[in-house]
């Protein structure tokens, strides 16, 4: 039903769809010590990719018992809980933040933290049983299966277990006959037949390293043209239609026209620029805060009589666009002294003018505040806006709730955004006929 | 002297955004409107009437009443400044466009009305950064029952400033006049003077209409009117004692 729903919203509007929406997943699996940690880990270093492997299940205390005498069958699929793992891979896939369980090899147990995985492009999931269970296999992009010489899985297996998961070399060789051996034979090998792709002597194997490398990298390469692609086609979009009324430019007032001024003069000092930008900042936040929710109230003044007035219906907090953003924040303090306030970092690629989310840190509960205000000195074409925003959809921050302010956005990068969210408020000071180059940030932070 | 206006009902109607629909706006009593050009009244955003709620509600704490008139205070400087004569001014931005803008002509003082009128002067130094600014004590003659003039202390080229005179409860205007009367004096003319307050009565609006017609008045909001005590109804008591000692 859901998927029947997000078809038809689909259908009824313009869409974004981010460059993380459709993750690549690159599966590796392989016998224990068959290079698989190392291979993986070379890809994800040399792509800078995130990499999940920590879905064991928590043990019962029984279990943990057993486990800490090396009596536990961790290499059984029994151990993993595929279930956990699939409902993570497939929030990833849908373009959400899914939370990947942190384990402790020394405890034998899930930690109480976890690590939150959000909008990568590639995903590299690496374990013995990563090609196991069908539906990893169906959600996954390529399955690489690694293959080593018992002797050398044995020996490298020791060595690792011994000096990184602190177990001595007994137990190691216990566990070895016991359960790696045997489930090997019986899980893991099967799925050599699954794979796409056989890597014999793991990380030595530079053949097999580049193609993979060689492929993801094709697949980021798409990703992009579709991404830049579908950017261009929004834009098109966007010039045929009227600017929504949902878009409020602030009236320029002989006061705001003179600020304007001073601060698009080439030759204002630093000192003046900055004390100016604070001085329109703070009408700019006011300005957007007229468009979050307020209830009614009758309040009672000190004489006595009754007043009919209003309050802010709940939270607003802010999320500010780095770098840029940044520079409204001595006004929102002024205006909002304890304003909760997330952070992300959208950097457009210098090669190909793609925009791309480098960090992001908001409030746990975003979803739940009244109303947030989305903060960025200038929009140009749009790319980066249109991207935070659907930062805040995927974080369940509802679009009506979202109120976009910005010192100066180009006419046609911000009609594209209201054609794509067109229930967001976006609150702008200067509407410009053209996109221009992000200038407001360099001269606030003097660099 | 005009006629006492006989207090209205409070204006009342849905506040928000142009674009939100009437059913999803909240309502709320907003300013008497008043047919007088020399009144500027700011305009009754869903803000501005939450920030009033919250200075006039006599649960506020001093801390937050404070904060609060300070930002509706900022906003009553930013528009008060719009009243000040501009010439045109065309800049290069720092992308080389060509930007047709605006500078302001003549030099501007502040004048406060103590002591509720110095609480107005941060909020004018926030937007003039080295803004001089002048004060004048009036108390109220006990043998008299007449407003007095104890003291006064103004920049001396004041005749040549435009005076943006800050007194933020204006009620009969019974200082404000003679504060008006003062400036005057010194040889600053009437429609120099612009008057920034947060709340005012239709009565001291009135009065100032008739006797200040080219005077600038710049409220947040004007009252329903006064109670027999001269306190400003539904106001928001002594603004004064809730900033400095409550």
């Amino acid at each position: 039903m859901s998927q029947l729903e997000s078809h038809v919203t689909v259908q009824k509007r313009a869409y974004y769809s981010p460059p993380w929406a459709d993750v690549s997943i690159i599966a590796i699996a392989g016998s224990s010590g068959s290079g698989k940690s190392t291979l993986s880990q070379t890809i994800v270093k040399k792509l800078n990719l995130p990499w999940v492997d920590s879905f064991y299940k928590t043990l019962t205390p029984a279990q943990s018992k057993l486990a800490f005498a090396n009596e536990y069958d961790f290499d059984s699929p029994d151990a993993i809980d595929f279930d956990a793992l699939i409902s993570s891979l497939r929030d990833l896939k849908a373009g959400k933040r899914a939370e990947i369980p942190v384990y402790s090899f020394a405890h034998h147990a899930r930690l109480d933290r976890t690590t939150s995985i959000y909008s990568p492009h590639v995903l590299v999931l690496e374990g013995i049983f990563a090609l196991y269970d069908p539906r990893v296999r169906e959600l996954c992009d390529m399955g690489i299966y690694c293959e080593a010489d018992a002797d050398t899985c044995l020996s490298r297996r020791i060595v690792r277990d011994v000096r990184e998961r602190g177990r001595d070399v007994e137990g190691c060789i216990k566990q070895w006959f016991a359960f790696v051996k045997p489930n090997f034979e019986k899980y893991v090998e099967p799925q050599r037949k699954v794979a796409d792709i056989i890597v014999p002597r793991g990380i030595e194997n530079r053949v097999a390293l580049d193609m993979v490398t060689q492929f993801i990298e094709k697949k980021l390469f798409e990703k992009s043209t579709h991404h830049r692609e579908a950017l261009a086609r929004l834009e098109i979009k966007g010039k045929e239609e009227p600017l929504s009324d949902r878009v409020v430019v602030m009236s320029e007032g002989p006061q705001i026209k003179f600020m304007n001024t001073i601060l698009q003069d080439i030759d204002t000092s630093a000192e003046d620029f900055i004390f100016y930008f604070d001085r329109l900042a703070a009408l700019i936040i006011e300005q957007a805060l007229n468009n979050v929710h307020f209830e009614e109230t009758t309040i009672e003044t000190p004489p006595g009589y009754k007043y009919n007035g209003l309050r802010p219906k709940g939270e607003v907090s802010a999320v500010i666009v780095l770098r840029g953003g940044s520079a409204f924040e001595p006004a929102l303090r002024k205006t909002i002294p304890d304003c909760r306030t997330g952070r992300l970092l959208i950097q457009s690629s210098y090669a190909t003018g793609e925009p791309e989310l480098h960090y992001l840190r908001l409030p746990e509960d975003i979803h739940k505040h009244e109303s947030v205000l989305l903060l960025d000195t200038q929009m140009a074409s749009g790319g980066a806006a249109l991207m935070a925003v659907q930062v805040l959809v995927d974080h369940g921050v509802a679009l009506e709730r979202i109120v976009l302010a910005t010192y100066s956005a180009g006419k046609v990068g911000l009609h594209r955004l209201m054609t794509v969210f067109p229930e967001i408020t976006a609150v702008v000071c200067n509407l410009l006929p053209h996109a221009e180059q992000r200038w407001v940030e360099k001269r606030y932070f003097r660099c | 002297m005009a006629e006492k206006p006989t207090p209205a009902a409070a204006p009342t109607q849905c506040v928000g955004p142009t674009f939100r629909s009437v059913a999803d706006k909240p309502t709320a009593t907003v300013s008497h409107e008043v047919p007088f050009e020399n009144v500027c009244v700011l305009p009754q955003t869903p803000q501005l009437i939450a920030l009033l709620s919250m200075i006039r509600n006599k649960d506020t704490e001093r801390a937050d009443f404070i904060f609060y008139s300070n930002r509706i205070i900022r906003l009553l400087v930013e528009e008060g400044l719009n009243h000040l004569p501009v010439i045109e001014k065309t800049i290069t931005t720092p992308v080389g466009r060509t930007y047709n803008g605006l500078g302001f002509q003549g030099k501007i003082c502040g004048v406060s009305i103590m002591r509720a009128g110095e609480a107005m002067e941060q909020g004018l130094r926030d937007c003039c950064r080295s803004v001089r600014i002048g004060k004048i004590l009036i108390q109220r003659d006990e043998d008299t029952a007449q407003p007095k003039l104890f003291y006064d202390k103004l920049p001396e080229d004041i005749a040549k400033r435009w005076v943006l005179l800050l007194d933020p409860m204006f009620a009969t205007g019974g200082s404000a006049t003679m504060a008006v009367e003062v400036l005057k004096s010194r040889g600053v003319p009437e429609d120099r003077i612009l008057f920034l307050n947060l709340i005012a009565s239709p009565e001291g609006i009135t009065t100032f209409a008739t006797k200040f017609p080219r005077l600038k008045v710049v409220t947040a909001f004007i009252d329903e009117g006064l109670d027999e005590k001269n306190y400003i109804v539904p106001g928001l008591g002594d603004f004064g004692d809730r900033f400095y000692t409550i």
